[in-house]
């Protein structure tokens, strides 16, 4: 049977102020019928693309130059609007990477699922609704019936992303086409997602082609794979083989820099130097020899073809030439680890005594004020106050990096802020070097914020637009420093120790990379030259390659000066990676804490073991069976009577509903709050 | 909602209240007695004693304005210097002609202008997009009362289409009606460009959202797509605008009314600043504060009632 997809060398432009940019190059794959295919690239891959082409949706500036897109047999560039309108949604649909923008906020579903069936005339209106309340039902959303009726933004993000899938799949199309489906999701959700979308898939026969920059994804679900590198496909074939034997320089520099492979610590990740390329010019060569490890002068000024390596998996590489067979001969590698850096000072095992600690975290609790003053003194109201952290006990010791993790609203942003004094803690103490933090005033805590930095979520978000790099990371010198100090002497020192290139000191952040955006940020923060730096999510937004930069470079910063972390994150491999300890809180409490190796190999806490279990592993022949955990976070406002976690719970007796566990130390030193402790 | 209903008119009850303590205090602020500006200069010192005595000038300042504060709430803005009548009562005969105006300036602005404004965001740089844009900036730029002047030497002295001045015979709707085409036309002028380039500044940004390419993704029909989906979201700030520009729109509508000689609050206190006839200038500016508050807080709950993210986190 022909595919149901043929893409066949297509080119597109986008025309921008700065000249075409030539987005797709020469793409060709198929999708065959009832296969799920995952496209796989950094940003600027040009993956979305894609499937912005086949929907024939492109941005006003794009379009498509050349090439053919054959869709059961039909070319869809030849398709006037009229046919096209047809074709979407009725035979090709889309789910969205971030369910919280993609859908119109002041649409109820029902309006909207209407709005999407207008072309089943034959249907009446409570048919419609009937087909769509079993189609929300099938995607896993509890009470369709009520819930039809409520707005997107009464939804959680998960159940969002389940109503996206539910209205892609109304009109019953052939082709589903995921753009990054999980990416604004939590772990947790994200596991159930997938487990959706391959159950979807097995029950209804459609195809899928999934758009993503995670490996591990692209390997629980899908069964053949595209790798995509500046616009162009560089290996495609089966999953098993690409993931086993990937041919292409870029393929094994992708998979070897995936931190959820990597299993032990304090090494350094490998990364793939070097930025994209600019595609406003033509290259003549492949497009990843500036990149290329192995390139030689053959990839400079020749475009590889695509060479076959077994069934149906082919790559476009010289080296794969049997004329070239000589070139194999080179090492192959992506960059080894500078051999001058040595491993991390591994500090997680030895006992610091407790004066020693540099922050001292005790029995801290933060509330908020509820909603609305009146609203809490109405019958049924929400209680004046919601308890954002509590009973949080946390020690950070000289030199160490504590990870913490949790998922979206768990407060753990709210702990970092709450230590650097931006958000009032309600009672409990934080000490640092021993000195009582929670009741300085402001002007009292000023000084001691040169001590303490934060690196913020958002790399370019974070940076004023207005204000060039040199006057940014100069910014927290003029704040606590006296006048005339050498502005551009500490600029440029700053700049070489975060390795930013000196000439993008006078750009502005909206010029810059992210990666070299989190530079800056970094820079920011090691200014005053504090003993301790926050970082919220520090590899959030940034490609494969380039979060191994930025945690090597924290890495290389740490041992230079000293430095203690807290890291804030939901992303477990990076934290993994990266900490000695780790703390892993849920609905403000922090669950269980200890030695970051010990907890991933054996968790204590059934929601550790559901996060660690939840990471998708880019391995295709290890796929996980089951869900590890179901439902979502309840709301702080609500807490849940005994164990925060016990709704949710596996594991769950009982006594988990009545008893709120108290924090107990397990003998491996670890604490944590749970009644049946997994291991012990 | 409720709440919200509560909080915005207890609101709008204070914005009163300050514009009631501004009104006294401005009065209180000019120099010299109070009775004797009134009264003016060739007053007799029995009636200024009367008047004093009768606007309780004698008493302390706190007391004066609890006594206004009191009496005001109670729909008593004092009586006319010259005809004794009650202000409210000469306010309120004023007030529908005015509102009238306002309303069908308003109407036929968003009538032409919403839609003009969609259609060039739909085609940004497009000739019509151009066309419109420089359009919409002249009407915003021309005041309303040359607008005025203007149309009333074009179309009612030299075409002679249309009447020049008056508000029609009381009783025929008809004749009212084409009374009111040119001043609504002159008052409303300026709010086509401006909510043409509101419109079109929102629907531009709505169009770049992601749920706009959803929609389209789904299939959708394109005039579903501007109308029914990012209109709905576009005109949100618009309507806001408009509860907020109402001010301006008075004060065009008070222009009007001079120039055509209708009968209206603002040739109300017109002709009384003229005659410094104070109590009647000081009860028409409050009620229109009362107008103007009550707009905006209509523009709230229809933004409320049109966005659910509003309803609820209110």
């Amino acid at each position: 049977m022909a595919p149901l997809l043929q893409i066949r060398n297509l080119d597109v432009v986008f025309d921008t102020d700065r000249g075409p940019v030539r987005a797709l190059r020469d793409v060709s794959f198929d999708v065959p019928r009832g296969k799920i295919v995952g496209v796989v690239g950094e940003s600027g891959s040009g993956k979305s693309t894609v499937i912005w082409s086949v929907a024939r949706l492109l941005s006003g500036n794009g379009r498509i130059v050349d090439g053919t897109i054959l869709f059961d047999g039909r070319d869809l560039c030849d398709l006037a609007e009229p046919a096209l309108r047809d074709f979407r949604g009725r035979q090709a649909s889309i789910v969205f990477q971030d369910p919280m923008t993609s859908q119109i906020p002041v649409k109820s579903y029902r309006q909207q699922i209407l709005d999407i069936l207008y072309r089943n005339r034959e249907q009446s209106r409570s048919q419609k609704i009937g087909h769509a309340l079993a189609m929300m039902r099938r995607v896993g959303i509890p009470d369709p019936e009520q819930r039809i009726d409520q707005f997107p933004h009464q939804f959680s993000g998960g159940m969002r992303q389940r109503m996206g899938i539910a209205m892609a799949l109304l009109m019953k199309p052939q082709l589903l086409m995921a753009d990054e489906p999980t990416t604004a999701l939590d772990v947790t959700m994200e596991a159930q997602i997938i487990h959706l979308l391959r159950s979807l898939q097995a029950e209804m026969r459609i195809t899928i082609i999934l758009v993503s920059h995670n490996l591990g994804l692209v390997a629980e679900l899908c069964d053949e794979v595209v790798v995509m590198y500046a616009g162009e496909v560089v290996e495609r074939g089966p999953i098993g083989a690409v993931y086993a034997r990937p041919a292409h320089p870029y393929t094994q520099a992708l998979i070897k820099s995936d931190p959820a492979r990597l299993t032990e610590r304090g090494r350094y990740l490998p990364t793939i130097p070097g930025d994209l390329p600019d595609l406003r010019l033509t290259h003549a060569g492949c497009i990843f020899a500036g990149r290329c490890p192995k390139a030689f002068d053959r990839c400079h000024h020749e475009k590889p073809a695509a060479h076959a390596l077994a069934d149906g998996h082919d790559a476009r590489c010289h080296l794969l030439d049997p004329e070239q067979a000589a070139a194999r001969a080179l090492p192959a590698s992506v960059t080894a680890p500078s051999p001058q850096h040595g491993a991390m000072p591994d500090n997680s095992g030895t006992q610091v005594s407790e004066p020693d600690a540099l922050i001292r975290v005790r029995d801290l609790r933060v509330s908020f004020p509820g909603r609305g003053g009146l609203a809490s003194l109405l019958p049924g109201g929400q209680p004046a106050t919601i308890d954002v952290l509590v009973d949080v006990n946390l020690d950070l010791r000289p030199g160490e990096t504590l990870g913490l993790v949790g998922e979206s609203g768990s407060g753990k942003t709210t702990l970092g802020r709450c230590i650097l004094g931006l958000v009032p803690a309600s009672s409990g103490s934080i000490t640092f070097r021993g000195r009582e933090l929670t009741r300085l005033s402001e002007r009292e805590f000023r000084p001691l914020r040169e001590n303490m930095a934060m690196m913020f979520q958002d790399p370019v978000g974070s940076l004023s637009p207005r204000q060039s790099v040199r006057a940014l990371m100069v910014e927290p010198l003029d704040v606590h420093r006296p006048k005339g100090f050498d502005r551009d002497a500490a600029a440029l020192k700053l700049a070489d120790m975060v390795n930013l290139p000196r000439e993008l000191l006078s750009r502005y952040p909206h010029q810059l990379s992210g990666g070299q955006a989190r530079r800056v940020g970094v820079a920011r923060a090691l200014a005053l030259e504090p003993d301790l730096i926050i970082a919220d999510e520090p590899t959030a937004g940034l490609d494969v390659s380039i979060q191994g930069e930025v945690l090597n470079l924290m890495r290389d910063l740490q041992i230079a000066h000293n430095l203690t972390y807290l890291i804030i994150s939901h992303n477990l491999p990076v934290v993994r990676h990266i900490s000695g300890r780790l703390a892993i809180i849920y609905l403000g409490r922090i669950v269980e804490q200890g030695d970051c190796e010990t907890i991933f190999r054996r968790p204590a806490h059934p929601y550790t073991e559901a996060l660690v279990n939840g990471i998708p592993q880019p391995d295709p022949e290890h796929r996980r069976t089951l869900i590890s955990i179901e439902g979502e976070v309840p709301s702080v406002a609500v807490r849940p009577r005994g164990c925060e976690f016990h709704a949710r719970c596996r594991y769950a007796q009982p006594r988990c509903r009545e008893e709120p566990p108290a924090e107990t130390i397990l003998s491996d030193g670890r604490t944590i709050c749970c009644h049946f402790p997994l291991t012990d | 909602m409720f709440l919200y209903l509560f909080k915005r008119i207890g609101l709008s009850i204070v914005i009163v209240l300050c514009a009631l303590l501004a009104l006294f205090l401005l009065l209180h602020l000019i120099p010299g007695n109070p009775a004797t500006i009134a009264l003016g200069p060739r007053a007799t010192p029995e009636a200024i004693a009367r008047y004093a005595e009768k606007m309780h000038l004698d008493e302390p300042v706190l007391v004066q304005f609890w006594i206004y504060l009191f009496n005001a709430v109670s729909g008593d803005l004092g009586v006319d210097v010259f005809s004794e009548r009650s202000v409210t009562r000469i306010v309120l005969e004023a007030l529908p002609s005015t509102l009238i105006l306002a309303a069908v300036a308003l109407f036929w602005a968003a009538l032409l202008g919403i839609p003009l404004g969609c259609i060039s965001a739909v085609r940004p740089n497009s000739w019509f997009d151009r066309v419109t844009g420089v359009l919409s900036v002249a009407t915003i730029a021309i005041p309303s009362f040359l607008v005025s002047i203007w149309s009333l030497l074009v179309f009612a002295v030299i075409l002679r289409w249309l009447p020049v001045i008056g508000a029609g015979e009381p009783g025929d709707l008809a004749d009212q009606a084409y009374h009111l085409i040119l001043p609504a036309f002159a008052v409303g002028l300026s709010w086509v460009g401006y909510l043409a380039r509101m419109v079109r500044a929102s629907m531009l940004e709505v169009m770049n959202e992601t749920y706009i390419r959803a929609a389209h993704a789904f299939g959708l029909e394109p005039r579903t797509v501007v109308f029914r989906y990012a209109l709905k979201v576009a005109i949100l700030p618009t309507i806001t605008l408009i509860g907020i520009g109402f001010g301006g729109l008075l004060s065009s509508a008070l222009f009007a009314e001079i120039i055509f000689t209708r009968p209206g609050v603002g040739k109300l206190i017109y002709d009384m600043v003229m005659s410094r006839n104070f109590p009647v200038v000081q009860g028409a500016v409050l009620i229109i504060t009362g107008v103007y508050v009550l707009i905006n807080l209509g523009a709230d709950l229809v933004v409320a009632w049109l966005d659910p993210r509003v309803r609820s986190s209110l």
